[in-house]
């Protein structure tokens, strides 16, 4: 009995140090091993390639639809276009937006005035696309209360419409919350799509 | 949950309070609002034309025939060519408790056929914004608690505020009927209609509010029109028979 107390007294700081290695050992085998799933994803429109790597095939593309204004209705006019594919939907909602600046290859015209850039696309988990343009869309157009509808849907509806995350847009200026585009449209709300005035 | 529903209890009994309020004072001040001003210029025609100067001749025009045939007090939130925010502009009908704010503007479009007169009411664009702004609340329970009364509760003075016109859009809708149809029997102009968006200079305003499109300054034909004394007079006139018509229709 004596013997065996004595054997625990002396073993006590052994235990001690044997059980810290281990601690010590399993810590590091998480630290080196674990977290494997949790790739770190750059934000849209960071350092990420704008398009998709070529592989010397010809590059992935995706058929985007987007919404322009005509001359004699006061209807948005669907247009389908062409856009290169990935790496993620917020590169490909870019694209789209650039797209829609661009302006129509079938007679219609931009609700976007020239000269607006794309600054980023951003899509939160919860639905939120949040869509930064140049000050040129706000500068380079004297808008109407008309004009400035026609600007605001057309970006919300091409973003909700084609990305099937995006539920509603909140519209940046240079990064920052802009009260209006012209004086009409509040842009402290996120918008939901408004499809009542396509033309089908 | 509990403080949501006070909150939003809270929030619909001061909204009904300033419904009650605006109709024991609606037959005193009417709030006019001459669209943009100063460097804002709004819409611009292919002939020079302004909007933010025939928003103001049409704004000084009607407030002119109200005064002589009404009797009421008339405020604009502009008498002269000055910027205004539209946050001051909320602000004035507001403070002087108006009774009716009628926002005067000329239209733009890029297509250039675009033509027509249109009155718009305050569009709910509801998200879940609102309800995250309620939710902060919600988070911030203690805090709300210690001070739930809204007049010293900034947060919730600010929601107020923002969906001040909330309590009216039904009455809104009514005026710019009333407006709308008068501008159809009265200018020659397309009738777009009455509609519904989401306008900042709309949301904050504390009783029945509408915003008027006389006609496109981006056409060039409206352009003239809209440039003419004649057309302006008209436009004033108009709006003048549906406000009228509004206000019989309370008594």
């Amino acid at each position: 009995m004596a013997t065996t107390e004595k054997k625990l007294k002396l073993s006590k700081p052994a235990l001690i140090l044997g059980g810290l290695a281990l601690v010590l050992l399993v810590l590091a085998v998480i630290f080196f091993t674990g977290g494997g799933e949790e790739k770190v994803k750059p934000l849209a429109g960071s350092d990420a390639p704008k398009t998709p790597e070529t592989t010397g095939e010809a590059p992935a593309m995706k058929t985007v639809t987007l919404f322009f204004l005509a001359d004699g209705d006061d209807l948005l006019h669907k247009e389908t276009r062409e856009i290169a594919a990935g790496p993620t939907e917020a590169d490909e909602a870019e694209r789209a937006l650039a797209e829609l600046v661009k302006g129509s290859e079938g007679g219609f015209i931009s609700p976007l005035p020239p000269g607006t850039r794309v600054r980023q696309v951003f899509i939160a988990r919860d639905g939120m696309a949040t869509a930064d343009f140049s000050r040129d869309i706000a500068e380079n157009l004297s808008y109407g209360s008309t004009a400035e509808l026609g600007a605001v849907y057309a970006v919300v509806n091409t973003l909700v419409y084609n990305f099937k995350p995006v539920k509603k847009v909140m519209i940046l200026v240079e990064g920052a919350e802009r009260e209006t585009l012209g004086g009409h449209v509040d842009l402290s709300r996120a918008f939901l799509p408004d499809y009542s005035f396509v033309a089908r | 949950m509990k403080i949501f529903y006070i909150t939003a209890a809270v929030l619909l009994f001061a909204l009904s309070g300033l419904a009650a309020g605006a109709q024991e004072r609606a037959l005193r001040t009417v709030v006019i609002d001459p669209g943009h001003g100063g460097l804002e210029s709004g819409a611009k025609g292919r002939f020079g034309n302004l909007e933010k100067d025939i928003t103001l001749a049409i704004s000084l025009k009607l407030k002119a025939l109200i005064e002589k045939d009404m009797g009421f007090e008339v405020v604009l939130t502009r008498d002269r060519d000055v910027d205004v925010s539209l946050e001051n502009r909320s602000a004035t009908a507001n403070n002087h408790k108006a009774g009716l704010f009628i926002s005067i503007h000329a239209n733009g479009a890029v297509p250039k056929k675009a033509a027509g007169s249109e009155t718009f009411f305050l569009s709910l664009n509801a998200t879940d914004e609102e309800t995250r702004r309620l939710a902060y609340l919600e988070n911030n329970s203690s805090e709300l608690q210690s001070r739930i009364d809204p007049s010293s509760d900034e947060d919730l003075m600010m929601i107020l505020w923002d969906m001040a016109q909330n309590a009216y859009i039904k009455q809104s809708s009514r005026l710019a009927e009333l407006v709308q149809s008068e501008l159809d029997a009265m200018l020659g102009t397309r009738n777009r209609g009455i509609k519904q968006a989401p306008f900042k200079i709309l949301a904050g305003v504390a009783c029945p509010a509408v915003l008027v499109e006389a006609a496109f300054i981006s056409n060039p034909d409206e352009e003239q029109k809209l440039a003419s004394e004649a057309f302006q007079m008209r436009v004033a006139e108009a709006i003048y028979r549906g406000l009228a018509r509004f206000l019989r229709g309370l008594e």
